[in-house]
């Protein structure tokens, strides 16, 4: 099967999705079926003063990183040459938030900054005409698998369903509560979280914003290993168009309420089922986990 | 001659005047930045953990822990235990470990004709990310150490699994790299004596010595490191000679109108800093003997950066070893943030060299951040009749292409330099 | 069928209210709810295996009662103080009309907590109330009108004083009828946890 063709464009990025593309596990496979035009890292035939000169034929246009008109690469605005590929190309991939929703760095202080079809959840005028050829695939990083999937999802002209956001559904469906390990913490509403434990969930004082977090950091795991919610750190909505939000070790609370609540359930069934289940005590889920 | 330098995380433009067929001056552009320090104006003193490794996706772990660290100096008598120490170093180690092969494997290898070796840059760079996430749950950009500690709780079996990741870096250390036992490498201190071994290494070096280049790309042989831990040293050498007693005060930051990059001096002189300038404030044999032969040109800029990796996974088990896992992950501080003004200050030792990070709290919120990073250090852009670190170490050379190669020994970050 | 039997259980409990108000609770018998209701003890037991469990539907079946008139309230679109004000005065309605429902609250529910041990701890049995509490209390906080604080000490500030004025009327120490109270006490509870 011929290699599909793809160029990576960098805008305002910190080039974290490069590096957690780099943790792909079956590299050796992707670099047989796929060719990069042009990538920040891995070596291509052809130069990023090639790409912005030429038209270099191109099956996938992949942005990282925020977009500006000001921002420039090799002296040409990151949106002329958006412009000039996006014609040519089957599909586009937003990769990461910043290239969806502007994320960090639509703070940069560039004119305009924003993601390429979305201003956080406010969707852009302009590139509307493109609408229908991207895939946004969120996150700070993009997990390296939703990346890829994603890619061999074109590649074999497969339609996938998709999100407000144009997130493919297979992976944004989920949120990230799915699958953590303290979610047994989470449904007894044990709320005595404390920093460096095994036990106890971020919800209710830390800022945990898995249950309101579309992903699959729980379900497909980070570098096959962990996740940052298994691992005691709050999920901190790296997904969604508000990321970063504020204050984000802590949980917005109104007279002890958490303000967010799991997508989908109502703050009457919440505060209900919370009532009763805080009214039990369990013992397992009081104790240590791994106690003498 | 202007050339846009490429895949260095961005680019930078190099300028080069020649005359009489050799590089006289370089002058180095960066064409942008992303106002990192601005956008963490306002915030929670607590986000800046967050936003901080989102500087680089290649060192954005150093980022953390210069975070963390400048954030806890604003406290009076914070505790922190001597596990959380440790992790925090160890998920550092991890982190310069994966970019050094990286910068091996994917950098330098096309810079001497031969193709990336892809894989051999993921594979270990892949396990030390696997490392980091047992501790941090994933690897790029946790943010797993906060102020007090870390998150993590550790477990007899994370230990099993991060002794493997280890043990299965040094055994491709062992089967590509220098293909020798690691302790062999590691004892090592005659730098010729390392020609005559099989590795990629190696063949690099002989090729260095093959192209001629072995005192290529010296520079002021002036070196400066102060990301103090139980494994690196404070200090300067100039020219071999060590002090220990350096203060960040010395440190100066001043604008340059051309470049989009700070320069950073200490006392009003450039230092390069980075693997090179540990080995030799650390005084490692090896290195110090590669340093005797070839003073500090390419040869033993490139030798430090991957020996590195040798003594990091060594350092690192011992680390593990020395674990008690009866200490508490995370103390509490005393104090609330909210309620907290004061100036604090970091530095860290990043893969490229110093890392510095200062803030500035008022009433929990960060009224001001400003951040050193290690490629300002080595790229700093002088004027012609005081050049930098990097600068000077291209002047004298015949050709563009040895220039981008020394320009690269550095391991040049371009979003880190301009942040 | 069904609508029958609840409709039987609910004046049963009608009934032990009223006994439980004027005998007390201890002193009334499920012999004595029977005869109150003419029925046979035994017939009694279809509806209620035990006193204790009577008394545990009884609590159950006020929080529901004045759950669903709080929540009538909290869909309203008015603002936090008329809300506050709206809870004090159903609070105090329900006071008069059936003072055995709020006695029997104040009285029972909240001083033999023993008997509300099994599969009533905390405030299970009285959920659907607390939980329109909340909901008027996270609104107030979320549009800005009520201070954030601790959830029980707002709870406490507004249960306690209202539930203390219940008493002091049930021991004829007032003075005037409840209702005439209703505006200076939601204007107290109103300045006490408005964000102000
Ligand atoms: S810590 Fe977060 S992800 Fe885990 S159970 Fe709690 S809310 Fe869910
Ligand atoms: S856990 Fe949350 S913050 Fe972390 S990577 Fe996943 S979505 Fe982002």
């Amino acid at each position: 099967m011929k290699k599909t063709k793809v160029l990576w464009l960098s805008a305002i990025a910190c080039n974290g999705n490069t590096h957690s593309f780099l943790n792909y596990p079956f590299m050796e496979q992707f670099l047989e079926d796929f060719e990069f035009i042009y990538h920040p890292v891995i070596d291509s035939k052809y130069s990023l003063e090639d790409i912005v000169s030429k038209e270099i034929t191109c099956d996938i246009l992949l942005i990282e990183g925020a977009i500006s008109k000001e921002f420039k690469r090799a002296d040409v605005s990151v949106v002329k040459i958006i412009e000039k590929y996006s014609k040519i190309v089957q599909k586009i991939v937003t990769v990461g938030t910043c290239a969806t929703f502007g994320g960090i760095f639509r703070e940069s202080g560039y004119e305009n900054t924003s993601g390429l079809h979305f201003d956080q959840d406010k969707q852009l005028k302009e590139f509307q005409y493109l609408r229908d050829k991207t895939i946004s695939v969120s996150g700070c990083p993009v997990h390296p698998e939703v990346l890829v999937n994603t890619l061999y999802a074109i590649k074999k002209s497969i339609t996938l369903k998709l999100d407000n956001f144009l997130r493919p559904k297979e992976f944004y469906a989920y949120t990230v509560h799915n699958g953590c390990t303290r979610n047994e913490y989470f449904e007894y509403k044990v709320d005595n979280h404390r920093f460096g434990e095994l036990e106890g969930c971020m919800f209710y004082d830390h800022g945990c914003q898995a249950p309101f977090t579309h992903g699959s950091c729980n379900k497909i795991l980070w570098n096959e290993v962990n996740s940052k919610t298994r691992a005691g750190l709050s999920c901190m909505g790296c997904t969604e168009p508000t990321f970063p939000k504020r204050n984000l070790f802590s949980t917005k609370k109104n007279m002890a309420i958490p303000e967010n609540l799991p997508v989908g359930v109502g703050k009457r069934v919440y505060l209900t089922l919370a009532g009763i289940t805080k009214a039990f005590k369990i013992d397992r889920l009081e104790k240590k986990l791994i106690d003498d | 001659m202007i050339k846009l330098i490429e895949k260095i995380e961005g680019e930078a433009k190099l300028n080069f005047n020649f005359k009489e067929g050799k590089i006289d001056f370089v002058d180095i552009e960066f064409m942008s930045t992303r106002n990192i320090e601005n956008i963490l104006k306002g915030k929670n003193a607590f986000d800046a953990l967050v936003i901080n490794p989102r500087v680089c996706g290649i060192c954005g772990h150093a980022h953390l822990i210069a975070t963390v660290q400048a954030l806890e100096s604003c406290y009076e008598n914070l505790e922190l235990s001597n596990k959380a120490k440790s992790i925090r170093e160890l998920t550092l180690n991890f982190e310069l470990i994966q970019n050094h092969f990286k910068w091996f494997y994917l950098t330098l290898f096309p810079l001497f004709g031969k193709k990336q070796e892809i894989l051999k840059a993921t594979y270990p760079s892949q396990l030390m990310a696997k490392a980091i996430a047992v501790f941090g749950g994933q690897y790029p950009h946790t943010s797993y150490a906060i102020v007090g500690g870390v998150v993590c709780e550790i477990t007899h079996m994370d230990i099993i699994k991060l002794q493997h990741y280890i043990s299965q870096t040094s055994k491709f250390v062992e089967d590509n790299l220098v293909k020798t036992d690691s302790k062999t490498f590691l004892t090592c201190k005659d730098a010729d004596a390392l020609l005559d071994y099989e590795g990629d290494l190696p063949d690099i070096l002989r090729e260095i010595k093959k192209m001629n280049l072995l005192g290529h790309g010296k520079s002021y042989d002036r070196f400066i490191s102060f990301g103090q831990n139980s494994y690196f040293k404070k200090g300067k050498s100039l020219k071999t000679k060590v002090s220990h007693n350096i203060s960040l005060e010395h440190v100066k930051e001043s604008d340059i109108a051309s470049s989009f990059a700070k320069n950073v001096s200490f006392k009003d002189e450039y230092y390069e800093v980075g693997p090179l300038a540990r080995a030799m404030i650390n005084k490692n044999q090896l290195i110090a003997d590669a340093h005797k032969k070839y003073g500090d040109s390419i040869f033993s800029r490139i030798l430090a950066r991957v020996c590195e990796i040798s003594k990091l996974l060594e350092h690192s088990k011992k680390l593990i070893d020395n674990l008690d896992l009866n200490e508490p992950s995370y103390i509490e501080p005393s104090m609330d943030i909210s309620k907290l003004n004061s100036i604090g200050y970091s530095a860290v030792e990043a893969a490229r060299g110093t890392l510095i990070h200062k803030v500035e709290i008022e009433e929990g919120i960060i009224k001001n951040y400003e951040i050193i990073t290690p490629t300002q250090w080595n790229l700093s852009g002088g004027t012609k009749e005081k050049q930098g670190v990097s600068q000077k170490a291209m002047v004298g050379l015949d050709d563009v292409k040895t220039a981008e190669l020394v320009f690269k020994s550095f391991d040049v970050c371009s979003v880190c330099t301009t942040h | 069928m069904l609508k029958k039997k609840e409709n039987k259980k609910e004046l049963i409990m009608q009934a032990a209210l009223e006994l439980f108000a004027s005998k007390g609770f201890y002193t009334t018998t499920i012999p004595d709810i029977a005869a109150s209701l003419k029925m046979s003890v035994g017939n009694m037991y279809n509806y209620f295996k035990s006193k204790d469990i009577l008394a545990k539907e009884i609590i159950k079946y006020i929080s529901s009662y004045l759950g669903n008139k709080l929540r009538e309230i909290n869909e309203q679109e008015i603002s936090t103080k008329e809300k506050t004000r709206k809870i004090v005065e159903i609070y105090f309605k329900t006071a008069s009309l059936k003072p055995e429902m709020i006695d029997y609250f104040l009285r029972i529910y909240l001083s033999n907590r023993e008997v509300f041990k099994d599969s009533c701890e905390g405030m299970i049995c009285v959920n659907e109330f607390v939980t329109e509490i909340m909901i008027y209390f996270e609104e107030g906080v979320k549009c800005g009108d009520l201070r954030e604080q601790d959830f029980f000490s707002a709870f406490g500030l507004f249960m306690g004083y209202l539930g203390g004025m219940v008493f002091l009327k049930g021991e004829n120490i007032l003075p005037k009828d409840l209702n005439d109270y209703i505006d200076d006490i939601a204007f107290n509870i109103y300045k006490a946890l408005s964000a102000e």
